[in-house]
């Protein structure tokens, strides 16, 4: 098996997954938000397929596979919820978005 | 028989709900439907076997058999009479409702017709599922009935009426559930006993905001007040019977040892209703106030007897609630009449209503006073049996209860005193009329059934567990002897006192006691039964 | 005998229902005449008992019946039973006999009133209760006769509706007796428990046991004679007989002076057996009454209603009967009680005569003179008085001096009652001849010019003075059933049923005899100097009278250890836990649901980054414990 060893990859995968936590988490605008949310789902299909790589097995190519296709759809509609909100000349700002309080 | 004596009334009730009939043919045939119930359950009376043992008139259909719910009726002496007790009460509320008139009289009739079939399958209900079912029939009926044809204040009446029977029915709901799936089987007759206080106490919560106990009455005061006068009438006269008799058939037979380890608390809250009733009851202001804490105090007595659990406390317990139930209806409906001729029921606006209305006085003086259990009367009787029977496990409940014996007379007489004697700023005008034969039709029958039980309280006392054997048939669980587990070798009941050994008695017989009398004292008692006649001894034992 | 026992027992109540439900069909003196016949029957029918009971060998003059259980439970049996024996049979008579006297007297009394239909069917109630009374054969019936008793008390009390007097007497005299019978019951109690039974067959044979087990007899014993002391109005239970001095004056001739009244003297023979075996009771007992007569002498010493006069007369007259009872002179004490019954019921409707003539007025004050104005009802005062202040050869003197004699035979502690005793036969000559003199004597008063109405030359109905006649008679001859020393029928006759404790010795009744026939003539004596013939002024050192006349504050105490307390606690209870309890348990729900929903909806801030920190936080907590619980 040629290349680094599993440890570098799920270390590069964790990295990824918590910058794209941190920039959910505190980002304010909607658009880097959901860019944040790719980061992370990139860093877990990072870990799906080193794993895979590690077991010698394909399981972990399946679950990337849907992931991928699971982020496409939801940067589809994600995407379009903000140029939507654009259009309405709502402030993109997820802190002043608040109608939905209790 | 007894699906007959429940689902008359509820069928009377579907038929009047759905034909489209004028007030008076729809009152007329809801009488009708409550005196055939009436009559059914004489008739039910009369072939009851009072020396036999176990469950009568049984009818057991399998429901849910996966769980062990079926639809298990049954009869006990005590659920006849109170069976019977809920028939006549119903039956003279119906004529008082007819004769008042109500409004949107199709819905009304058909509620109380219905009500009526619920309240006796409490009664007869010997599964728990099944018993709980009843149990939420009584109460929606009622909901409706204050809260649509009550008073002004009927709304806060109603919210906290539903609130508190709404509480504890989900607590016993809870109860009867986890007791059912312990059990394997929801059987009230083929399930035995349990040790499980929590359960224990999720079935008394619910009897105890019922019934009400001390200090679960909240609701008790204002829907009794706002209720119209017949159904204040029902509701204290029955439905809190129903509440006395769950707590009989399943609380405490079901559960000996939760039983006896909280007999002292149930005794103490007994004891404080009947005091605080009767305290408050003496300085209520308006008639239906001094009905609604005597009935409290009585359902304090009736508690006490209930938890004494010996033959005594048991039958005067059993005598009481038939008794009470009479006199509270006879008083509500009395309540009743007094307000529609004096607009009012404060007791400082009333008087003078004993000048030219003799019916009214007579009426109003013999329920009076038998309610405040004036030594001959039955509920003087029920009252003697209860606190013999505590006496028998401490002395100071019954003192208490002695006391309570002057409170009653205290406001019985002034509430008498109140609305029958002359006052000067009296709200009772001159032409208000006597009772009229309608009036009379639904409260001397009541009365009358007060007065014939004073003659011979034993009739009930005397018939409401098998042999007469109360406290044997509650240890039992109310099984038949040949199948009954008694709980002697268990811990269990060891809380009981016995009464002192005693020779059986037998008819005309001289006991050694009493020879050794006529032998110090030089007398001879000639001791016979005899109705009326002088017949002489025969031998070892005469005829009764 | 024992159908007759029946009939006496139940013809009365069968004229109350009768009279009841004839309502307006019935006449008014029709009622009366229904009742009296009811109750005259009951006599007749008592007299047929008492024939066959004399022709009875003494060791079966016990005779019980029953009609059915009354009530049951478990191994116990109530029944409706009645004993026939002597002690029985003689209240049989009195009752039946004085009160058939009476209630014919209440037809002339009651004429022209309006609600007299009523007034006769309580009376008949009366009656049938009084006589469930005394042939019960069991202590149930005993205490069911008990308490219908005070309810028929209550009711003719409280007879004349309007006056709200009235009504206040009645209820004080209910509620008295309540907490008698409160106290009985308590004794019943016990002895259910004890003896397993109430008849009084089963627990006499069980006294003796009864008595090794150290406080229950005396429990049971004092629960009784706190029933008796209640009921005949003795210490300290003793405040509500003189209010029931506003009933009609038939009411207190029969329930206050002859009948109810004395039906805890009854008691305490009927039960004898018991008291012996707890003799510190009975000593109480006699102590009571005792104390009772001296109190009440003295009251009446400066009352000024006619009825009230004579009602406290009563209380000292069964304060000597208690007295009797208590040391065991049992045939003595019945003795008073039945020459009690007649020298009272006399005085009583005499003086019902008297208040007739003169419309109402009941103020000894307004009256004088009558002597001369009404001969034969002052010679029925004289008769009544005098057999009353014990002069022999009338009826109270053989009675009372039975009495006192048996106290000096019985000990010390008889003696010092006796001394008690001898007082108040002064005491009584004293106050009855007040009231005597004041009336009756000197010339007419003024009040008496204007209000006296006589029935031309008569003077009162006929059906009044016929029955005053009979009793007067009765006073006068009544003694002759029992002449100590001599000859003893009543004693003999009661023997079976109470075997007395005390025999005084001939010497002893004529010593007691003497000195109380003295000390009443003494009394009688200062009563005519002070009275008629003014010479010595009354004395009146105002402390002292007033203590009396205010009854030596019992009301008053009465008031403030229970009335007052009863109704402040009620009020306390009602401001502070029943308000709270009805209006705060539910506007508290209904607070704590709405803060609960409050705080709840709290969470829900609308921020987007507040959801997400949630999940995240949710799934770092989820990842821990999956973690951790694999490991």
């Amino acid at each position: 098996m040629m290349g680094p060893s599993i440890t570098a990859y799920l270390i590069l995968a964790a990295a990824l997954f918590t910058t794209g936590a941190v920039g959910v988490l505190v980002r304010r605008s909607p658009l880097i938000i959901l860019l944040s949310l790719e980061i992370m789902l990139n860093g877990a299909n990072l870990a799906l397929i080193a794993f895979s790589r590690y077991h010698g097995e394909l399981d972990g190519h399946d679950c990337q596979g849907e992931d991928l296709a699971v982020a496409a759809s939801e940067v589809v509609v994600g995407l379009g919820l903000i140029v939507a909100m654009s259009r309405r000349r709502l402030d993109l700002d997820v802190d002043r978005l608040t109608t939905l309080r209790g | 028989m007894t699906t007959a004596l429940i689902f008359l009334p509820i069928a009377g009730a579907l038929v009047v709900w759905l034909l489209p009939l004028r007030r008076l043919w729809t009152g007329s045939l809801a009488l009708l439907v409550i005196l055939a119930e009436v009559g059914l359950w004489l008739n039910a009376l009369i072939g009851f076997d009072f020396s036999g043992e176990g469950l009568q008139y049984e009818e057991r259909v399998s429901w849910w058999s996966d769980i062990g719910v079926s639809y298990h009726l049954g009869l006990y002496g005590f659920s006849l009479w109170l069976t019977g007790l809920t028939a006549v009460v119903m039956a003279c509320a119906i004529g008082y409702a007819f004769w008042a008139g109500r409004e949107r009289p199709r819905a009304y009739f058909g509620l109380m017709l219905f009500l009526t079939g619920a309240i006796v399958g409490v009664f007869a209900a010997q599964d728990l599922l099944l018993f709980y079912v009843f149990w939420e029939a009584m109460l929606i009926p009622l909901y409706v009935l204050v809260g649509v044809w009550g008073g002004r204040g009927r709304a806060g009446a109603t919210l906290k009426f539903v609130v508190y029977t709404m509480a504890g029915s989900l607590l016993m709901l809870v109860a009867i559930i986890v007791l059912g799936l312990e059990q394997g089987t929801f059987d009230l007759v083929d399930g035995g006993t349990s040790s499980s206080t929590w359960v224990f106490l999720g079935f008394v919560a619910a009897f105890a905001v019922k019934a009400p106990l001390f200090p679960l009455h909240g609701w008790l005061p204002d829907a009794y007040r706002e209720s119209s006068p017949e159904v204040a009438g029902v509701l204290s006269g029955v439905v809190s019977k129903a509440a006395a008799y769950g707590f009989l058939r399943i609380a405490i037979a079901k559960f000996p040892e939760p039983t006896v380890d909280f007999r002292i608390p149930i005794l103490v809250l007994a004891a404080a209703g009947l005091v605080y009733g009767s305290l408050l009851a003496f300085r209520a202001t308006d008639l239906r106030g001094v009905i609604a804490y005597s009935s409290l105090a009585q359902l304090g007595l009736i508690t006490l007897g209930l938890a004494a659990s010996n033959d005594l406390g048991l039958d005067g317990a059993v005598l009481q609630m038939v008794n009470h139930g009479l006199l509270s209806a006879a008083l509500f409906l009395l309540a009743g009449t007094i307000e529609r001729r004096a607009s009012t029921g404060e007791l400082a606006l009333l008087g003078g209503m004993a000048r030219g209305r003799p019916a009214l006085a007579t009426l109003l003086l013999t329920t009076g006073v038998i309610a405040l259990a004036v030594p001959g009367s039955t509920a003087f009787a029920g009252e003697f049996l209860i606190l013999a029977g505590i006496f028998q496990e401490g002395w100071a409940w019954a003192v208490i209860g002695a006391g309570a014996i002057v409170l009653a007379a205290m406001y019985m007489l002034r509430l008498i005193s109140a609305v029958l004697h002359e006052r000067r700023d009296s709200a009772v005008s001159e032409a208000a009329l006597d009772l009229r034969p309608a009036e009379l039709g639904v409260i001397l029958p009541l009365v009358a059934c007060l007065l014939a039980l004073s003659a011979w309280p034993a009739a009930i006392s005397d018939r409401a567990f098998a042999r007469d054997r109360a406290e044997e048939a509650v240890r039992g669980e109310f099984r038949p002897a040949g199948e009954r587990r008694l709980q002697s070798e268990a811990a269990g009941w060891t809380g009981y006192a016995p009464l002192r050994a005693r020779p059986q008695r037998e008819p005309g017989r001289l006991t050694d006691a009493t020879r050794r009398h006529a032998a110090s004292h030089h007398v001879s008692r000639v001791i016979h039964r005899g109705h009326f006649a002088d017949r002489p001894l025969s031998g070892g034992g005469a005829e009764r | 005998m024992v159908a007759a026992a029946w009939i006496c027992l139940f013809a009365p109540l069968a004229a109350a229902a009768a009279i009841t439900l004839a309502g307006n069909r019935l006449s008014r003196p029709g009622a009366g005449y229904v009742a009296t016949a009811s109750v005259g029957a009951a006599f007749v029918a008592a007299l047929v008992a008492f024939a066959s009971l004399l022709g009875r060998d003494g060791e079966q003059r016990d005779v019980s019946s029953t009609a059915w259980t009354w009530l049951s439970a478990g191994n116990l049996d109530f029944e409706l039973s009645i004993l026939v024996d002597p002690l029985s049979v003689l209240m049989m008579l009195i009752v039946t006999g004085v009160g058939a006297l009476i209630v014919g007297y209440s037809i002339g009394y009651m004429d022209g009133e309006d609600e007299e239909r009523r007034f006769f069917a309580y009376m008949a109630l009366f009656v049938f209760s009084m006589l469930l009374l005394v042939q019960s054969g069991n202590f149930l019936m005993l205490l069911a006769g008990w308490g219908l008793v005070g309810l028929s008390s209550y009711l003719l009390i409280g007879f004349h509706q309007e006056r709200p007097s009235a009504i206040a007497a009645a209820k004080k005299a209910f509620i008295m007796n309540a907490f008698g019978d409160a106290t009985m019951v308590l004794a019943l109690f016990l002895l259910v428990q004890q003896a397993g039974t109430l008849d009084y067959g089963g627990t006499f044979a069980q006294a003796e046991e009864l008595a090794s087990n150290g406080w229950v007899v005396n429990l049971i014993a004092l629960g009784l004679l706190g029933g008796a002391v209640a009921k005949s109005a003795q210490l300290p239970l003793q405040t509500w007989l003189p209010d029931a001095m506003e009933g009609p004056t038939p009411v207190s001739a029969l329930i206050h002076a002859a009948t109810m009244v004395t039906a805890g003297v009854f008691l305490l023979v009927r039960t004898a057996p018991l008291f012996e075996v707890a003799p510190r009771i009975q000593d109480l007992a006699a102590g009571l009454g005792a104390a009772t007569l001296l109190l009440a002498g003295l009251i009446a010493l400066v009352q000024t209603d006619i009825k009230r006069v004579i009602a406290y007369s009563t209380m000292s007259q069964i304060g000597y009967m208690f007295l009797g009872a208590g040391l065991g002179a049992y045939a003595n004490g019945m003795f008073h009680l039945m020459t009690h019954a007649f020298f009272k019921a006399l005085l009583f409707l005499a003086a019902g005569i008297v208040i007739h003539a003169l419309v109402g007025e009941q103020d000894i004050r307004k009256m004088g003179g009558l002597r001369r104005l009404m001969p034969r009802t002052w010679l029925a005062f004289l008769v009544g008085g005098l057999a009353l202040a014990g002069m022999p050869p009338l009826s109270g003197f053989f009675s009372k001096d039975s009495i006192l004699a048996s106290a000096l035979a019985s000990g010390t502690y008889g003696q010092i009652l006796l001394a008690a005793g001898l007082v108040g036969a002064f005491l009584t000559g004293l106050y009855t001849f007040r009231m005597i003199f004041i009336v009756f004597g000197g010339a007419p008063s003024e009040h008496v010019r204007e209000h006296l109405h006589l029935h031309g030359r008569k003077e009162g109905p006929f059906w009044m003075t016929a029955t005053v006649a009979v009793l007067a008679v009765l006073a006068v001859v009544g003694g002759g059933v029992q002449i100590a020393g001599v000859w003893h029928p009543l004693a003999d006759f009661l023997r079976t049923s109470a075997e007395p404790l005390v025999e005084p010795s001939v010497a002893q009744d004529l010593i007691t005899s003497a000195i109380a026939v003295a000390l009443g003539l003494a009394g009688i004596a200062v009563a005519w100097w002070t009275y008629a013939v003014k010479r010595i002024s009354p004395p009146r050192p105002s402390a002292a009278r007033l203590t009396l006349e205010r009854k030596f504050y019992f009301d008053e105490a009465y008031d403030l250890l229970f009335y007052r307390p009863a109704v402040m606690l009620a009020r306390a209870w009602g401001n502070w836990i029943e308000r709270p309890l009805i209006f705060g348990s539910i506007s508290g729900l209904s607070a704590g649901t709405r803060g609960l929903a409050r705080g709840v909806s709290d969470t829900q801030t609308g921020f987007l980054r507040t959801y997400a920190l949630a999940i995240a936080g949710g799934v770092a907590i989820l990842a821990l414990v999956f973690v951790s619980v694999r490991a």
